[in-house]
């Protein structure tokens, strides 16, 4: 990443440039009290999946034979990996478009999209009826290359646990290497340069996969046809489920970034945070743009305006994501953090209402059944979320995520909190320590 | 120093031919996957195809051949409402491939019965979705589901139009519950159906579907104001079933829906069949972001070096 130098405080509001490098939380008590109730959550979730694994779906959640994707299906992965889609949004703009501010926040985006990834595959892996039958995944000779189902469930876990997972072991290095003995560090020196030569190669599948996976995600709902509304059931859906995920990445990464900075009391950079407005802003009105142009195409634009309940809907989803688009174009409004937050809050749930509504609202069977999650299916799914909340909070404070100024890095004191194993704690110099260690 | 510039050169050069190569392969795709299509919007049925065609106006609503099914499909009666006496679905269900269900006009007295079953589409979206090929078009276009490939991800309950397949949310060990024209029972064995056998009044029938679908339309001949928009439901619904309906109501009031004539396989893979084909759009996607990504990793690499001779600070990744 390229550190910025602090710019000069040109509005006298506390927005000056002060995101340098990752630097992990190091104030503070890790273990909260909401943090162990997140934690409990995440424990009742936990045992509830396990005794899904021995038991039957029935019993357990309100799914039936017509709405056959539950909450697990529509929320926890449809939905929440739009959320997750940072790293493929912020990825490509940084990488492929050369934004080059953006790079900073790269970590804070990998660890929540990979936490979003992981705990929606382990969702679908409680929700599957036959798991045991996933093998077939390692036999191309089986997969029915025509099936959107397909591609997800092999591109999913291929995402989460090769690509993602790589382009967040340099923090797991890094660590390593602040705490590690002198034979680790050796190694990490050794391999370090080797993980640098295969990161622009991987992060090419880290791209491609996830375009893949997730306008197949929309792609799921072409088949269903007539069951989803005509508002939503479009041959464009893949596109769109696609260009949402990017304005829920960039909208997501940004209200993170700055839930974060506000608990832990952190500066706020505004180069990078006007850039992700920006950014956001487009996508805002690429995806109307994307949605009218197919509504006129396929000549559905007098149902939503016709104010019943899923014009009504539509009006809610597409308003949620205009006044974000509008109102950050506005200078004012896009530099106080305040405004930022609230926009990209509208801006996320907009995103996500158009994930979830065709799977669930606009999905109308004509058989006269209907679903609602039942609790245990709820109190899962809700697990599955505080899980990835617990493990962000964990790696925020053990890890360099969070983006910092470059000089509360204090490398020779307090690496991460924990103190070093092999160096007095008496060698505070900061620079010469600082100069031969690369990060991997 | 030439020799390097050559290497990186060749590397850019490479990503170009490929970006170009696979340009060209996907520009060509199209016009070779419509010769060809998988998918195409109005399916012919294959010469072997065979048919089931159901006359409501025929069915006394006697039920026969509900146990019939039952037996042939070795399912258990679904005695939960009858108190355990006797088989009383409410539709399809986990353990009922067929069903005769009574629709009745609280107005008029305008009734008729309807017999539902899996409809074996001739272009199945059930088939089209499932990821591993456990439901297949097999001989005779009867629609089967292989236990030992199906992940249990029930995309063909959401896919089917029809709402057909049932999964057993009951049990440890679940499977799809679908008619599959008693393929392995019946079918193999140069034997019909096990509920077309059982019908006494001949309202349910088995025969070619090209046979079929000309006696349908035979009747609609000889009893020209009889049928419901004298045509024959199967024949264009969804691209085309192999199951046949002829009624003297209305379609849509005995629960068949209102479907369009291309199959939903078409609809579904026309754009996508033309992408993925050989991998064509996410390699020459590969390809576009690699080249870019290569360009600014370069110039990113430059800077990190300067920066960390400035600053002392290692670059983080």
């Amino acid at each position: 990443m390229n550190p910025t130098s602090p710019s000069s405080d040109l509005r006298g509001t506390t927005l000056i440039n002060h995101w340098q490098a990752g630097v992990p939380v190091t104030t503070g008590r890790v273990l909260t009290p909401l943090l162990a109730f997140l934690m409990a959550l995440a424990a009742i979730g936990l045992v509830l999946a396990g005794i899904r694994v021995v038991s039957p779906l029935g019993p357990f959640s309100a799914m039936n034979s017509v709405y056959a994707w539950g909450i697990w299906k529509t929320f926890n992965v449809m939905t929440l990996t739009a959320l997750g889609s940072g790293p493929l949004a912020l990825g490509i703009a940084a990488w492929v478009f050369n934004r080059q501010k953006l790079h900073v926040v790269m970590r804070t985006a990998l660890v929540s999209g990979f936490l979003f990834y992981a705990t929606g595959l382990i969702a679908l892996g409680f929700d599957v009826g036959r798991p045991w039958n996933f093998y077939s995944a390692a036999m191309p000779w089986r997969w029915n290359s025509e099936s959107a189902m397909l591609e997800i469930s092999i591109c999913m876990p291929l995402y989460c646990a090769v690509f993602l997972s790589f382009e967040i072991l340099p923090l797991f290095l890094e660590r390593l290497y602040y705490t590690g003995s002198a034979k680790s560090q050796a190694f990490l020196r050794h391999i370090s340069p080797r993980i640098r030569k295969a990161y622009p190669f991987v992060i090419i599948g880290a791209y491609v996969i996830p375009l893949m996976h997730q306008s197949s995600l929309g792609g799921l709902l072409l088949l269903a046809g007539d069951k989803v509304n005509p508002l939503w059931q479009s041959p464009a859906m893949p596109w769109l489920y696609l260009i949402a995920a990017a304005l829920c990445g960039f909208s997501f990464t940004t209200l993170l970034l700055l839930i974060v900075c506000l608990r832990y009391g952190r500066k706020l950079d505004q180069d990078v945070l006007t850039e992700l407005a920006n950014l956001l802003s487009g996508l805002c009105f690429f995806f109307l743009l994307v949605r009218a142009v197919d509504l006129f195409w396929r000549g559905q634009l007098h149902r939503a305006f016709a104010l019943d309940m899923m014009s009504l809907l539509f009006l809610l989803e597409s308003s949620l994501i205009l006044i974000p688009a509008v109102a950050l174009r506005f200078r004012r409004l896009r530099e106080t953090p305040r405004v930022l937050l609230n926009l990209s809050v509208l801006a996320c749930l907009g995103g996500m209402l158009y994930r979830f509504i065709p799977t669930s609202i606009a999905y109308k069977p004509m058989r006269s059944t209907s679903y609602f999650p039942s609790a245990p299916e709820l109190v899962m799914a809700v697990g599955y979320i505080s899980m990835g909340i617990v493990a962000f909070v964990f790696a925020i404070n053990y890890f360099a995520v969070l983006p910092g100024e470059a000089s509360a890095w204090d490398h020779a004191y307090r690496p991460f909190g924990w103190r070093r194993r092999n160096v007095a704690p008496k060698t505070l110099s900061l620079t010469p320590v600082t100069a031969l260690e690369r990060g991997a | 120093m030439s020799l390097l510039t050559v290497a990186l050169t060749r590397r850019q050069a490479f990503k170009a031919m490929f970006g170009i190569g696979s340009t060209a392969i996907s520009v060509a795709m199209p016009r070779e996957a419509m010769a060809s299509e998988e998918h195409p919007a109005h399916p012919v049925a294959p010469p072997d195809a065979v048919a089931m065609l159901y006359d409501s106006t025929l069915c006394t609503g006697c039920k026969a051949c509900m146990p019939a099914c039952n037996e042939a499909n070795g399912l258990a009666a679904d005695t939960l409402l009858s108190g355990g006496i006797w088989d009383m679905p409410t539709g399809l269900n986990s353990q009922t491939k067929n069903i005769i269900e009574l629709y009745e006009d609280p107005k008029s007295d305008e009734f008729a019965f309807v017999k539902k079953q899996c409809m074996h589409c001739l272009d199945p979206a059930c088939v089209t979705g499932c990821p591993f090929g456990s439901l297949a078009k097999v001989e005779f276009g009867a629609v089967t589901w292989n236990s030992s490939l199906c992940i249990g991800c029930r995309y063909c309950e959401v896919a089917c139009p029809f709402e057909v397949p049932q999964f057993q949310w009951e049990s440890w060990n679940p499977k799809i519950v679908k008619c599959e024209f008693c393929y392995d029972q019946r079918l193999k064995e140069d034997l019909q159906p096990a509920c077309t056998a059982a019908c006494p009044t001949g309202a349910v029938i088995f025969g070619k579907r090209d046979a079929l679908l000309d006696q349908a339309k035979g009747r609609i001949a000889a009893a020209p104001d009889q049928y419901y928009e004298n045509r024959v439901y199967g024949e264009h619904e969804a691209g085309g079933t192999q199951v046949l309906y002829l009624s003297a109501v209305s379609f849509q009031k005995i629960g068949l829906p209102k479907l369009g004539n291309t199959s939903l396989g078409h609809y579904a893979t026309k754009v996508t069949s033309v992408i993925y084909k050989w991998l064509g759009g996410p390699l020459l996607m590969a390809g576009v972001l690699g080249f870019a990504i290569r360009r600014n990793w370069n110039r990113h690499e430059l800077e990190r070096l300067q920066h960390e001779k400035e600053t002392g600070f290692p670059d983080q990744l």
